[in-house]
């Protein structure tokens, strides 16, 4: 038996992996337009979706964790958004971009707008080097096919698909044969076990939250990093006061008040999310908050207020519905998530006018 | 200046469309009016189900669970009676708890006033609530030159006094203002004549009374002729003539419809005709769309009731909401207060 080079005296426990665009950034690129000014930004001028750079921060915070953030932005955007990154506190481990030039100059096309071919061997492939043992958590968002890339990723390492329905997904992306490779390389030299807890996609384009219980329980949409933050503390990944951090950072740069994130909460309870018990804990550190000097908390209300607009919510749904149960994922019968999106509405018109021809 | 945050507590259900279109409406106001939030109140389980597949910003929308709700057909006094947490009853009590700013319903009418009536208070000086609604005219009004008028009460108060006339006035008027965008309104008064002496004596004196009202524009008598002429942009006259005048102008305007589809249904040198016209048409249409309005106020109360139409698709629930915090923001009842 051979022992490994090196052994890693703080070896990940947990493992959050991170979109960038319309994930951790605010980002428009729906318009040629909005494309040349993201491309042009400063990282001055950049903004992180709110309570987002907190939320990596806190989540770091054990220090027995890894960030990997995985982004379809260009290569050629290393400094500008490595810079963002630094500006806003956010240490990580791997930062993946996306070499669009040089999938320009081959003249590979499709791959300029796929997600499959590229997100998905980036994720195995990083996974190989984890620890069997690291439990992981990913962000991602509704703008493309994030849900789907991240379930068919936990379910891969899981040993839920079997190789004949990655085949047909690959082909249905449209996937480069060697990615494709690296798909099935890296798959393959994965340790089978089923590390991912919760896939978080922030609803940037408001996508009705019951589109992704196709993927389970397991997905959470999200309309703010409060409602992660609520679910992470029920999963025991956060403390109450770091999750007043997370509210905080929302009240202090996006006006966020009691209205919105006591509705949050409540949005999440009538999802069936069991965060009945995460009320009391929270009420009791933002109690515990607003006894120091922090005049961005006291903002909010006094504490009473803060006590009766969560308790009310609660109350106000009388029993709460249950979580849906897990099912397995039928990748097969979502192969249209799989796809860009840009082809996805172009079929769709494809049929539209077939249908009224 | 980021604008006030208004909570609109919606009573979902008993609409004629059942829940869903009241939550797509609310649903709406959550995409569009980033300062507005929705309490939806009804049955939890029916309003999550229209929600989960419904775009919506889930920050701007709460629920309350209500167990029961009042049907169109049942009598409102017994059905509140009887249904003490009926969805309307329940919002309107939310309303007067400060959890919300204004209530808007498109359920049964009765139940709705009933139910304001029990939970909210009459502005000093009012004596009785007043049912506003706007109606097709043929002049524009006001700063939008829209071409509705209002004319109350069309239902809320059967019999009503000179004193309650002179409210409904001032209260139409202050309604124009803000809601309309009509800074000095022209207040008339509905009766069978438009010398000052026409009418049943409480209309009399009514007519003494604004006559000399230093707060309002009073043009005197109208007739019914004049009301969809738009003689007036507040017409006031009691809930019973003010429903019927309400229910025959929907009637006309049916039957011109039914006219149209037999005149195209008949002839085809009628057909035609129809569809030259039917760009005009449809421009009549859109300027006189109820839906734009979302419904009608009850005002007279310290809390803002809107009344949308039983109906009423998720465009027209939207509007009431903006409508209702509308007259929140621009704080309708001190207006009201104030002329009185």
């Amino acid at each position: 038996m051979s022992l490994p080079d090196r052994i890693d005296p703080h070896p990940a426990r947990h493992i959050y992996r991170w979109d960038l665009d319309k994930t951790y950034l605010q980002t428009d690129f729906d318009s040629l337009r909005q494309l040349l000014k993201t491309a042009l930004q400063k990282a001055s001028q950049k903004t992180a979706v709110p309570g987002a750079a907190t939320l990596i921060r806190e989540l770091g915070a054990s220090g027995d964790s890894r960030l990997c953030i995985i982004s379809g932005s260009p290569v050629q955007m290393r400094n500008v958004l490595e810079e963002k990154l630094k500006l806003d506190g956010v240490e990580w481990d791997e930062l993946v971009l996306k070499d669009n030039v040089r999938n320009l100059l081959r003249g590979r096309f499709r791959a300029l707008r796929g997600q499959v071919g590229y997100k998905l061997p980036v994720l195995l492939e990083s996974r190989v080097h984890a620890p069997v043992d690291a439990e992981e958590v990913l962000f991602g968002d509704d703008a493309e096919a994030d849900a789907f890339i991240y379930s068919l990723y936990a379910d891969l390492i899981a040993g839920r698909v079997e190789e004949p329905v990655l085949t047909k997904v690959i082909a249905a992306a449209e996937v480069y044969p060697d990615d494709a490779a690296r798909i099935l390389e890296a798959w393959k030299a994965v340790a089978r076990a089923d590390p991912v807890r919760r896939i978080f996609i922030m609803l940037d384009r408001l996508t009705p939250p019951a589109y992704f219980s196709r993927y389970g329980p397991r997905v959470v949409p999200v309309f703010n990093y409060f409602q992660a933050a609520l679910v992470l503390l029920g999963d025991g990944l956060l403390t109450p006061a770091q999750v007043v951090r997370v509210a905080r950072e929302m009240v202090q740069t996006a006006g966020y008040n009691l209205i919105t994130l006591s509705n949050s909460f409540q949005d999440l309870l009538r999802r069936g999310l069991p965060l009945q018990a995460v009320a009391a804990p929270l009420i009791q550190a933002l109690e515990g908050a607003l006894q120091g000097p922090d005049k961005v908390l006291a903002a909010l209300r006094p504490v009473p207020d803060i006590v009766n607009a969560f308790t009310r919510r609660v109350a106000a749904l009388g029993t709460t519905p249950p979580l849906p149960p897990a099912k397995e994922v039928d990748y097969l019968q979502l192969l249209d998530d799989a796809r860009p999106r840009g082809a996805r509405a172009r079929d769709k018109a494809g049929k539209g006018a077939r249908k009224s021809g | 200046m980021a604008e006030r945050a208004i909570t609109i507590a919606f009573d979902v259900m008993g609409g004629d469309h059942g829940p869903l279109e009241v939550v797509r409406g609310a649903a709406l106001l959550s995409l569009e009016s980033p300062h507005l939030h929705a309490l939806l109140v009804g049955d939890a389980e029916a309003i999550d189900q229209a929600l989960a597949e419904t775009r919506h910003n889930g920050e701007r929308i709460s629920v309350q669970h209500a167990p029961a709700y009042v049907a169109m057909h049942e009598k409102p006094s017994a059905a509140l009676a009887d249904k003490p947490e009926a969805s309307v009853l329940v919002a309107a009590r939310l309303v007067a708890e400060g959890e919300a700013d204004a209530l808007v319903s498109a359920g049964n009418t009765g139940a709705g006033v009933l139910a304001a009536a029990r939970t909210f208070r009459l502005l000093p000086g009012v004596r009785r609530a007043a049912l506003a609604s706007v109606y097709p005219t043929r002049t524009g009004h006001g700063e939008k030159k829209d071409p509705f008028s209002l004319i109350l009460d069309v239902g809320a108060t059967v019999e009503a006094t000179a004193q309650d006339l002179v409210a409904f006035a001032v209260m139409g008027a202050a309604y124009a203002r803000i809601i309309s965008r009509n800074p000095n309104p022209s207040v008339a008064l509905l009766s069978n004549g438009t010398e000052a002496m026409k009418g049943p004596p409480r209309v009399v004196e009514a007519n003494q009374i604004l006559a000399g009202h230093p707060g309002l524009r009073f043009v005197g008598n109208v007739e019914g002729v004049d009301i969809p002429k738009g003689t007036a942009d507040v017409v006031v006259t009691d809930g019973f003539v003010g429903n019927v005048c309400l229910k025959m102008l929907e009637g006309i305007g049916e039957t011109v419809v039914e006219l149209a589809n037999y005149a195209y249904a008949s002839r085809l040198s009628w057909r035609l005709g129809l569809a030259m016209l039917s760009s005009g048409l449809k421009q009549l249409k859109d300027l006189t769309d109820w839906e734009q309005y979302g419904g009608a106020p009850v005002l007279g109360f310290d809390r803002l009731f809107i009344k949308a139409h039983g109906r009423s698709r998720a465009r027209a629930i939207a509007n009431a909401g903006k409508v209702a915090a509308k007259a929140v923001s621009s704080e309708l009842a001190r207006a009201i207060q104030e002329g009185l």
